[in-house]
């Protein structure tokens, strides 16, 4: 499955305007200005100036928060977001409730408290935008992720991603999908229904898993790629069907992407 | 197909194509197919007779025939290529009035063979129809078969199979055979073997070769004998030090590569197979593990692997596949 550009010419804007120009800018921007994101619960809230707010905007970090004030257009950050922000991109300080920075070791403590599959989900996000795909929330697809090649706007989610967890390690945080042929079949089925790939990351701990978790032990996990697809012996009988995988030219749109 | 996927493009094109690689893959399809080649009854098949005949085989749920499908997509939602089209037709497979009764005829003209116990195989003594160019594997100068593939023509009203004593099996014998897995095909196995057979696809067990005299490398065992032990290729557990932690989850969920897969096509010759597609692949009880498909991936050297899932009769396949994603602009 090819990608699926919203309308004519958004493939083009997409070349001219590429995603890593994009959020290296904002990456400049976010440490010009120091800015600061406020922990909180799940989330952290991250007010931006105009220039920022449209950056953050185009970078799809973050969604906004509609409020009165003029002069700052308010983000809610994921944690993965605002981890890779403050952890990878080293443009974007957190603080607590208490305006006291936080360190790296204690976000990641933080958020793995709040989310035990944490530092699995960030190796995996950050694994994605890396390679500057554009990761959000796939909730609404009952994944963990959708991974567009651009801007929403432009392009409709190629992968819809789930983060597993090797089960060699046996250990607390695995997120315990696709066990099941029941499980592949609901997921694969939902996935051709929106017209996505359904792509596995599989996050090895290489025996970094079990005891305190930390930063350095969290570099040493590795990713596993792979899709899984159903497929239709009624439809790829001849050469082209098994090489190529079904190209899809449908146009219909997804409901409720921006 | 091309229908079914087009639903975005302009519909008279969009039909055209349908219609036109419908009738190419009739061609391909009845080369390797055995219901398709008693002219009196198919030569006047247009596309109705062949979806007729596709229904018969698999017991009139028209779901499964390849050919199916056209015109289901309407209701504005389903527009993806994998609409596998299953409950939304579900009333067509069932009957309450009555079981449906098989319109399968018994062929005038019979292959026949005879069941040699010790082989678990058939050796075949009269051979008719094309089939037998994609079917049985050559061994001084005779065609054996499988159990399985005994039992696809068996149904057909194709082939007559014989004891040594020239006493003739009945079906039930046959589906007896399938038990145990005692001849190297499980139920599912062969439910599996039908649907891709059906579709003209040529199947033979995993990593035994078609002929002896093929110089083709793919294939490790040599005579019949030893092969149908070697098929069974289970998970060991020095393949990988990595995977200690979680064999026993592995030994339970044992997998094992089944049937190697060819497309169809009707210039295949057994002396000169070429690689398989894919290396169709069951697992015992869960879908494979990470773990799982690397060995598996090792051990199949570079042809691609799809997983099978039989249940209650519905055979779907899945492939597995190692991806990466490309660094974007």
């Amino acid at each position: 499955m090819g990608p699926r550009w919203k309308g004519k010419g958004s493939e083009a804007k997409a070349l001219g305007d590429p995603m890593s120009k994009i959020v290296s800018q904002l990456q400049s921007s976010l440490s010009q200005s120091e800015a600061q994101g406020l922990l909180c619960g799940c989330s952290v809230l991250l007010g931006a100036k105009a220039q920022e707010a449209d950056l953050l905007n185009r970078s799809c970090f973050g969604v906004t928060i509609t409020t009165a004030e003029k002069d700052r257009q308010w983000f809610q950050l994921s944690m993965e977001e605002a981890f890779y922000l403050h952890y990878s991109l080293k443009c974007l300080k957190i603080v607590d409730e208490d305006r006291r920075l936080m360190n790296d070791e204690e976000l990641l403590l933080y958020m793995k408290s709040k989310k035990e599959t944490f530092p699995d989900f960030y190796k995996a996000y950050s694994h994605l935008r890396m390679k500057n795909w554009v990761v959000m929330s796939g909730v609404r697809y009952g994944v963990d992720f959708v991974a567009y090649r651009h801007h929403p706007a432009l392009v409709h989610s190629e992968f819809a991603v789930l983060v597993l967890s090797s089960e060699e390690e046996g250990c607390g945080g695995a997120n315990a999908r696709l066990r099941t042929w029941s499980d592949i079949h609901c997921t694969t089925r939902l996935c051709s229904g929106v017209v996505k790939t359904l792509l596995v990351l599989n996050v090895s701990r290489n025996g970094h898993g079990d005891g305190a978790i930390s930063l350095s032990r969290t570099e040493k996990y590795t990713i596993y790629e792979y899709t899984i697809k159903r497929w239709l012996p009624e439809r790829c009988r001849e050469d082209h069907g098994l090489v190529k995988s079904e190209s899809s030219s449908c146009t219909i749109a997804e409901d409720g992407t921006k | 197909m091309a229908t079914e996927r087009d639903i975005s493009g302009p519909v008279p094109s969009g039909l055209d194509i349908g219609l036109r690689s419908v009738s190419e893959e009739r061609k391909v399809a009845s080369e390797n197919d055995p219901r398709l080649t008693d002219s009196s009854s198919r030569s006047a098949g247009g596309l109705v007779g062949d979806t007729m005949s596709y229904s018969l085989l698999m017991e009139g749920a028209k779901r499964e025939i390849y050919l199916g499908g056209e015109g289901e997509e309407s209701d504005g939602e389903r527009y993806s290529e994998d609409s596998d089209d299953e409950d939304e037709d579900e009333d067509e497979e069932y009957s309450y009035a009555s079981v449906p009764v098989s319109k399968l005829q018994p062929r005038k003209v019979l292959s026949k063979g005879r069941w040699i116990k010790e082989m678990g195989m058939a050796e075949i003594e009269v051979q008719k129809g094309p089939i037998w160019r994609t079917t049985g594997i050559v061994r001084f100068g005779k065609i054996y078969s499988s159990i399985e593939e005994v039992l696809f023509l068996a149904e057909l009203g194709a082939f007559h199979l014989t004891d040594d004593t020239g006493v003739s099996i009945s079906m039930e014998e046959m589906y007896m055979k399938f038990s145990d897995e005692k001849n190297g095909c499980s139920w599912e196995h062969f439910q599996a073997y039908k649907q891709l057979k059906a579709l003209g696809y040529i199947v033979r067990r995993h990593g035994i070769p078609w002929s002896l005299k093929s110089g083709n490398s793919n294939s490790e065992s040599i005579s019949p004998q030893s092969s149908l032990e070697e098929n069974k290729v289970v998970l060991k557990s020095e393949d990988n030090i990595s995977i200690v932690g979680m064999f026993s989850r592995m030994h339970i969920n044992e997998v094992r590569p089944i049937f190697d897969v060819y497309l169809p096509n009707s210039k295949f010759r057994k002396s000169s197979p070429g690689d398989p597609s894919f290396v169709l692949c069951f697992t015992r009880v869960y879908p494979p593990s990470k773990a799982t498909l690397e060995v598996l991936e090792r051990q199949c050297g570079g042809v691609p692997l799809k997983f099978c899932h039989v249940e209650q009769g519905r055979v779907s396949f899945f492939s597995f596949d190692k991806v990466e994603l490309p660094v974007l602009p």
